[in-house]
């Protein structure tokens, strides 16, 4: 993904989320507003073999791995032209064929589910490594670090991404975590770095550095990119900021950074900005015709695949 | 060979061996599987025939052990992941029940966790926390099979059945059966489908795992007295065959379910209601063991968990009582 | 003089038990300390050994079939060309070890 692509994809993030924010009928949301550098760096230094793995703030990383954003936003809504016709939602999001393996709302669910998928990869000599995104506030949970411990011991090919975006719904790292994120991993011997998850340059180029790592078999590998979150944990979560802490976060915005830079640096002009944003409202414009034209499912859909 | 007899672990370890030979995504992980060949022999030979990478040892970490289990299947292996005591389970349940019980559903069907989850369950001495039979816990997961071998033939037959499944089963076996020896086919033994083990005229006992072998004993007793027991060795509590248990006590009017967990919520429960769904209103007697925690203390042990002498006391005056013989008159 | 081997008495949950092998066959001779069969239960192999020299004159059990504590398992003597008794009951048993493997 060159630069200007990696804006589009940030772009069309924070879009869509927009529009489905806006909605009466969104359910239940985590938005990835702030965070968009993450995934799009992150999935930037991806390649079509491998599988990511994140917790419940999946949207973002859902688009910016490449799915389709109206039967993404079908998926969100409830509709069956979701890829999980409906019944995942952004919590349980799954698209194996796009190298999105799935969401899982559980914190720290995913951990040992990606460290098995890693497992599968290495004993059947498959290509591809596996991506495990989770929170912060994952970092306390034992499934973390028996997953470290166990994808150390076996080199397994997973590179563990902690998106720190400073909240654990409304509790921050220093009140849950002795030590930092980017450490934990260094008690089990594994390599890590730590990013700036505002600069989606820094964490394409880390990501890019890491999985190299992880691809020539140097075992897993972990990432704190420290992000901040410009919205509520939910959107049925109470804010906890106060007003200015919540102006100074917003003001480091990732995507006005990147474009700032693509102007100054010539890489793209004023009128192709704008023609980029169009484009972007048309795309989220097209997923949501595409959401609302799908139907609900039928009650009968409950007990399908339930055994 | 078919017939011969062999020890309950052989059954065990006869289907794992022959399906990790013949397909290269079987593998076993768990602790002190690998050389030692399991705490009780259940993985004899596995590790000397197919390696270290398809028979693996792991640290004691119940719930990454079984989310690397449910991951590698969602992936496309058919892993077996071996918890060595059912009361360990219960650290795992967080990926089993939350994400391998939901995942085909949850995904609509792109994903699916075929995992077989081996425990031993129930009291031999160990303890408050290494004696409980929690299989009554399980029976409610939609997504998940729950199945209890008592016999080294349907040891071998189950665990063929289990891995074969295309989701997650937890496959319990009793401490108290491994000292068992017996008749092994060469057959499959599906899933919900339950066993008479002994054929009888006056009442039907339900029962799984150890508790089969006390139902036996106790019906020698009461035969004595001339009364008929016929022992139903449900065999699978997820899904349950209700329809052989109800034909069986259509037959002999009385249903005693009998399990070494405890009854509140216990598999007897289920089946009662099942069976009462499918025949009517009917009296029922459950026994199970008493609502305490088991003590490694024999004498504390030995109170707890039915025995023949209980079981047949029970049954005996649930037999003979008025209501029981009131309902089977009318 | 006769003697009959039997399965030891083993821990109480030792169940049935599996006769694995026979290191001899009737009419070898087992100097003291020799082993004269393994027997295998479900957690472990039993290895049966001579206490005193003895020549192995009848297999009740044999290889691959199955017994429990205190079975028969067979019948020694000093030397070969004693006569075994019709009836067993009234001998005594064989000076013999057996070891956990």
């Amino acid at each position: 993904m060159n630069r200007v692509a990696m804006l589009r994809r940030m772009r069309l993030i924070r879009t869509f989320e927009g529009a489905l924010a806006a909605r009466r009928d969104h359910g239940f949301q985590l938005l990835s507003a702030g965070e968009e550098a993450v995934a799009v760096g992150l999935c930037a230094a991806l390649a079509a073999e491998d599988q990511l793995l994140t917790g419940g703030r999946s949207i973002g990383f859902a688009l910016a791995r490449g799915l389709p954003p109206g039967p993404v936003m079908a998926e969100l809504l409830g509709r069956v032209d979701g890829p999980n016709q409906g019944r995942a939602g952004r919590g349980h999001l799954s698209w194996p064929a796009y190298g999105f393996f799935g969401a899982h709302a559980v914190v720290a669910g995913n951990m040992s589910v990606a460290a098995g998928v890693a497992l599968a990869r290495r004993l059947r000599e498959a290509a591809g490594m596996v991506v495990c995104v989770f929170g912060d506030g994952a970092c306390g949970a034992g499934a973390l670090h028996e997953t470290l411990n166990i994808a150390a011991l076996w080199r397994l090919p997973v590179l563990f991404v902690c998106n720190n975006n400073q909240f654990a719904v409304s509790t921050r790292p220093e009140a849950t975590l002795a030590g930092r994120a980017g450490d934990l991993a260094g008690a089990y011997g594994i390599f890590a770095r730590r990013v700036d998850g505002m600069d989606v340059d820094a964490v394409a180029a880390a990501c890019a550095a890491l999985a190299a790592r992880v691809r020539d078999g140097g075992g897993p590998v972990f990432l704190e990119c420290a992000s901040a979150r410009f919205l509520a944990h939910s959107t049925a979560a109470r804010e906890t900021r106060m007003a200015d802490e919540l102006r100074e976060t917003r003001a480091r915005c990732p995507i006005a950074a990147l474009q700032a830079a693509l102007l100054r640096d010539g890489e793209v002009s004023e009128s192709a900005l704008a023609t980029l944003e169009a484009e972007v409202a048309a795309e989220v414009a097209a997923a949501i015709a595409f959401a609302e034209a799908s139907p609900f499912p039928s009650p009968e859909e409950a007990l399908a695949d339930a055994e | 060979m078919p017939n011969e007899k062999i020890f309950y672990r052989e059954g065990i370890a006869r289907a794992l061996h022959e399906a990790m030979a013949a397909d290269e995504r079987v593998f076993v992980m768990g602790q002190d599987v690998g050389a030692f060949g399991g705490a009780y022999r259940e993985f004899d030979g596995l590790h000397a025939a197919f390696g270290p990478e398809r028979v693996r040892d792991m640290p004691v970490a119940e719930a990454a052990m079984v989310g690397i289990g449910l991951g590698a299947a969602a992936a496309g292996m058919r892993p077996v992941v071996s918890v060595t005591y059912m009361d360990f389970l219960m650290l795992a349940l967080d990926p089993l029940v939350n994400y391998g019980a939901k995942l085909r559903f949850k995904t609509a069907g792109k994903l699916t966790a075929p995992l077989v989850v081996i425990t031993t369950a129930g009291a031999k001495g160990q303890g408050v926390a290494h004696s409980q039979c929690i299989e009554a816990w399980l029976m409610g997961v939609p997504g998940l099979k729950v199945v209890a071998p008592a016999t080294p033939d349907d040891a071998y037959g189950l665990m063929r059945a289990a891995l074969a499944a295309d989701g997650p089963v937890v496959y319990v076996a009793h401490k108290k059966l491994f000292p068992m020896a017996g008749a092994c086919g060469a057959g499959d033994v599906p899933m919900g489908a339950a066993n008479i083990i002994r054929a009888g005229r006056d009442v039907t006992i339900t029962a799984h795992s150890y508790m089969t072998r006390i139902a036996l004993a106790a019906a020698d007793n009461l035969s004595v007295e001339g009364i008929s027991c016929e022992i139903v060795d449900i065999r699978s509590l997820r899904p349950l065959d209700v329809g052989l248990v109800a034909a069986s006590v259509a037959r002999t009017g009385a249903l005693v379910t009998l399990e070494e967990g405890q009854l509140a919520c216990g598999v007897g429960g289920e089946i009662a209601a099942r069976v009462r769904e499918a025949l009517g209103p009917l009296p029922v007697q459950r026994i199970g063991a008493r609502a305490a925690p088991v003590s490694s203390n024999p004498v504390l042990e030995r109170a707890c968990i039915p025995d023949a002498a209980r079981v047949a006391a029970e049954t005996r005056r649930f037999i003979l009582n008025d209501a029981t013989s009131r309902w089977r008159a009318g | 003089m006769i003697y009959k081997l039997d399965v030891p008495e083993l821990s109480e949950d030792a169940g049935e038990v599996r006769v694995l092998e026979w290191h001899g066959e009737v009419g070898d001779a087992f100097e003291a300390g020799a082993m004269i069969v393994e027997l295998e239960t479900h957690k472990a192999i039993v290895e049966i050994r001579a206490g005193q020299p003895a020549v192995l004159r009848k297999i009740a059990v044999g290889a691959g079939e199955w017994c429990v504590s205190g079975a028969p398992l067979g019948l020694c003597s000093d030397s070969a060309d004693e006569e075994l008794p019709a009836d067993e009951a009234g001998v005594g048993a064989l000076l013999a070890r057996f070891e956990i493997a």
